[in-house]
């Protein structure tokens, strides 16, 4: 994802990340220096590179093939073909996991990328104490995912929680928000909206990428802030935007742990928060059906990389790198 | 976070690369030993991995049965493998699957037959000689058996019952029921009385769609069962449908809680019950649950005979096996491992400790050993059992593959009613269609 932020440098000459060959190692004792440093990077990336193998594309691949078999998790398993993708058409939880997903990723993305493009204007505007405010805000997006914010969660929204509290304060007889199917994916949709700290440190970092002698000049034109908002903030973060919607949108499709939590591992009430990740470990693990789970996960990278290639390609519309 | 744009930082300064490659090799080496096996010491000393599933006070109690086992064996040493009940059986199946397994686990009816039929689990007729399985009560001696092999050994015998708490019932001012006569209307009514007199402050009885259990009792009532021999369904759609109007009267008449308050307690578990909390009147539970549910209401409960046993058909309450030790197949020390369980099922010091909590043991003598030592709750739900025991007809086949996700079906379905989502006749239909795909998938 990162090149995609690095194949287009920032206007600013200042700031240049990557250094462009020629400008510092080109110089004349170099080739020695360099195999060094190349194999320094090697020594490095080892780690990385081991994981990538071992870790990642050793279980894709044996996933792929498991997605062809009945594997049970435990004991043989026979070929049995296309039968595993098949199942799927006829498999209505399926289908209702997928809506329970796609209802959570396009509402609370959109939500979560506003409120941190909000929040981060605000803090551009140059607050006393920036850094606390940044760390502050940031802080959810490095706890959202964890087993104790949801475990949180659960009691803020329970039937006795603080949310209730809060709302008897007013006189209000709140719902038992997670334990029921009308609202229980709402508070789940709060919880990623919360963690919107990542993606507003990136539009903070963006902002202060535009150059402040647009906004001079369109304020000596008499443009109002929102023009100056439309006009000038909204085209030059288009990369920006565009990233954190491509990473959200992957992150968001992946939900696991906060679902999983907050129902108990069920799902529910009444399979209102069963997100497609969560119906697939309940079809691995719980049903001993690895193989269609196995099958459910390439659905999902077929899904997720097929939004991703359309966001690409719709990129090339709306996404403005300046040039 | 991924670098962004313009993070302005200056190149780091060059480092002797030597040393990078060397903290990389490194932080490989550390990896690969962490991943390091267990086995058999060089000592003679065998480890053995011992997992169950349960509370707090099981977990304590089951320690200190390992150290007097491992005082008297010194060349065995147990390692405890212990979780909650949700997640013990995902990790079974992931430990499982990479080959893992604990030598020794606790097994449950309903999952026993997944684990034994893919060769999972030993034959315990191969360690005879060290496992010693004459004593077992002969209702539920053959339990773990499947297809001539012994997958396990029932832990200790149980019943699915209602429980009811006596002083609810005074604050209601509402009789305690009969259970020799007291049918499935007087259940209702009963029900409803106590929430209606108390206004709500109390509840009459916690749901009890969330469990096939108390099903199997009403069918067995209805002369049908849960599931046949064969494994397939052994119930009518009447019936289950009847099952589920009994539900739905009561969420309509408020003898037991709105949906929503039914799920936030059950997934509190037996902690969260509306006895344990003195919320309610009545709730169904295991008679080895008897004793913590006591101790969290802080009152005596008592136990009483489903609704129904005298008015309908047949009775239908029944015996099962609390759970089951089993050895894994792939165990380097069978033999060790069939010592731990014979220690575990038949030592009198053992039961002494563990009492009633994995069922009223199974081994009858090791029983009688121990039914004077029995703290109250226990006592009574051993004499409830004995009280019971002449009027149960007959067993239970064994559930079919699968019947560990019914666990989760009956949930949701029970669910989708509650919310109004499904009519009782709609859930029996989904029930039924669902609980025959999980039981036929695989």
């Amino acid at each position: 994802m990162s090149a995609l932020l690095q194949r287009r440098p920032p206007k600013d000459p200042q700031n240049t990340a990557a250094p462009k060959p020629g400008t510092r190692a080109g110089k004349r004792p170099a080739q020695g220096r360099k195999r060094r440093e190349n194999l320094a990077a090697y020594g490095f990336l080892t780690p990385w590179f081991l994981g990538l193998v071992f870790i990642t594309a050793g279980p894709l691949l044996a996933s792929l093939y498991f997605s062809f078999t009945d594997y049970s998790l435990i004991g043989d398993h026979n070929w049995v073909g296309l039968e595993n993708y098949e199942r799927m058409l006829s498999d209505e939880r399926l289908f209702s996991a997928l809506k329970v997903t796609f209802v959570y990723v396009f509402v609370s993305v959109p939500l979560q990328l506003a409120l941190a493009l909000a929040l981060a204007m605000v803090l551009d505007r140059g607050v006393r104490g920036l850094p606390l405010y940044r760390s502050v805000y940031y802080l959810p997006s490095l706890l959202g995912g964890s087993v104790a914010i949801a475990i949180l969660w659960r009691q803020v929204f329970g039937a006795n929680g603080l949310i209730n509290q809060f709302l008897a304060f007013f006189g209000i007889q709140g719902e038992g928000w997670v334990s029921h199917p009308d609202y229980a994916l709402g508070t789940l949709i709060v919880l990623n909206v919360w963690t919107f700290g990542a993606p507003m440190v990136i539009f903070l970092a963006g902002l202060r990428q535009i150059p402040a002698m647009y906004y001079e000049a369109a304020a000596v034109d008499g443009a109002s802030p929102l023009r100056r908002f439309w006009n000038i903030t909204v085209p030059m973060l288009t990369p920006i935007i565009f990233f954190n919607l491509v990473l959200q949108f992957i992150n968001a499709f992946q939900t696991f742990t906060q679902a999983f939590i907050v129902s108990g591992g069920t799902g529910g009430p009444s399979d209102s928060t069963l997100f497609y990740t969560l119906y697939l470990y309940q079809r691995g693990f719980g049903a001993f059906d690895m193989g269609y789970a196995s099958a459910m996960a390439w659905l999902l990278l077929m899904i997720i990389g097929g939004f991703t290639a359309v966001n690409f390609f719709a990129s090339k519309y709306w996404v403005f790198y300046g040039d | 976070m991924r670098a962004h744009p313009g993070n302005g930082r200056p190149q780091a300064r060059r480092r002797n690369p030597l040393l990078s490659v060397a903290a990389g090799v490194g932080a490989i080496v550390m990896v690969a030993t962490a991943c390091g096996g267990s086995g058999s010491d060089d000592d003679g000393v065998v480890e053995l991995r011992f997992a169950w599933w349960g509370a707090d006070d099981r977990h304590s109690t089951t320690q200190e049965v390992i150290d007097l086992f491992e005082a008297e064996n010194p060349d065995i040493e147990i390692v405890p493998d212990y979780t909650d009940w949700a997640g013990y059986w995902d990790r079974l199946a992931t430990s499982t699957a990479a080959d893992d397994a604990p030598d020794i686990m606790t097994q449950e009816e309903r999952y026993l037959r997944e684990y034994g039929d893919r060769g999972a689990l030993l034959d315990l007729n191969e360690v005879g000689e060290q496992l010693d399985l004459s004593q077992i009560d002969p209702l539920v001696a053959e339990s773990g058996d499947l297809d001539g092999q012994t997958y396990g050994v029932a832990t200790g015998v149980n019943a699915y019952a209602i429980l009811a708490d006596p002083q609810a019932f005074e604050e209601a001012g509402v009789e305690m029921p009969d259970d020799s006569t007291w049918s499935w209307d007087d259940y209702v009514d009963i029900s409803a009385e106590i929430s209606e007199a108390t206004d709500g402050e109390l509840v009459g009885v916690q749901s009890m769609s969330y469990n096939e259990s108390g099903f199997q009792i009403f069918a067995r009532q209805h002369g049908e069962n849960l599931y046949n021999e064969d494994g397939s369904l052994g119930f009518s759609k009447e019936t289950l449908e009847e099952w589920f109007s009994v539900t739905q009267e009561l969420l309509d008449n408020g003898g037991q809680p709105s949906a929503a308050e039914s799920v936030e307690i059950e997934a509190g578990g037996p902690d969260q019950s509306v006895l344990s909390t003195s919320q309610g009147a009545m709730a169904h539970f295991w008679t080895n649950q008897l004793g913590g549910i006591s101790e969290s209401a802080g009152s005596d409960i008592e136990l009483l005979r489903y609704p129904g046993e005298t008015t309908n058909e047949r009775t239908g309450m029944y015996f099962k096996p609390a759970m089951f030790y089993s050895v894994s197949a792939g165990t380097e020390h069978p033999e060790e491992a069939a010592r731990f369980v014979d220690f575990l099922l038949n030592s009198n010091e053992a039961a002494e400790l563990i009492l009633a909590d994995r069922g009223l043991p199974a081994n009858v003598d090791v029983r009688e050993h121990i039914l004077g030592s029995l703290p109250e709750a226990d006592a009574r739900s051993a004499e409830f059992l004995s009280e019971i025991e002449d009027t149960i007809v007959d067993g239970n086949p064994p559930p079919p593959i699968g019947a560990g996700e019914v666990v989760n079906i009956t949930k949701r379905v029970s669910e989708e009613m509650a919310f109004g989502d499904l009519t009782p006749a709609e859930a029996a239909e989904q029930f039924m269609s669902e609980v025959e795909t999980a039981t036929n998938g695989s």
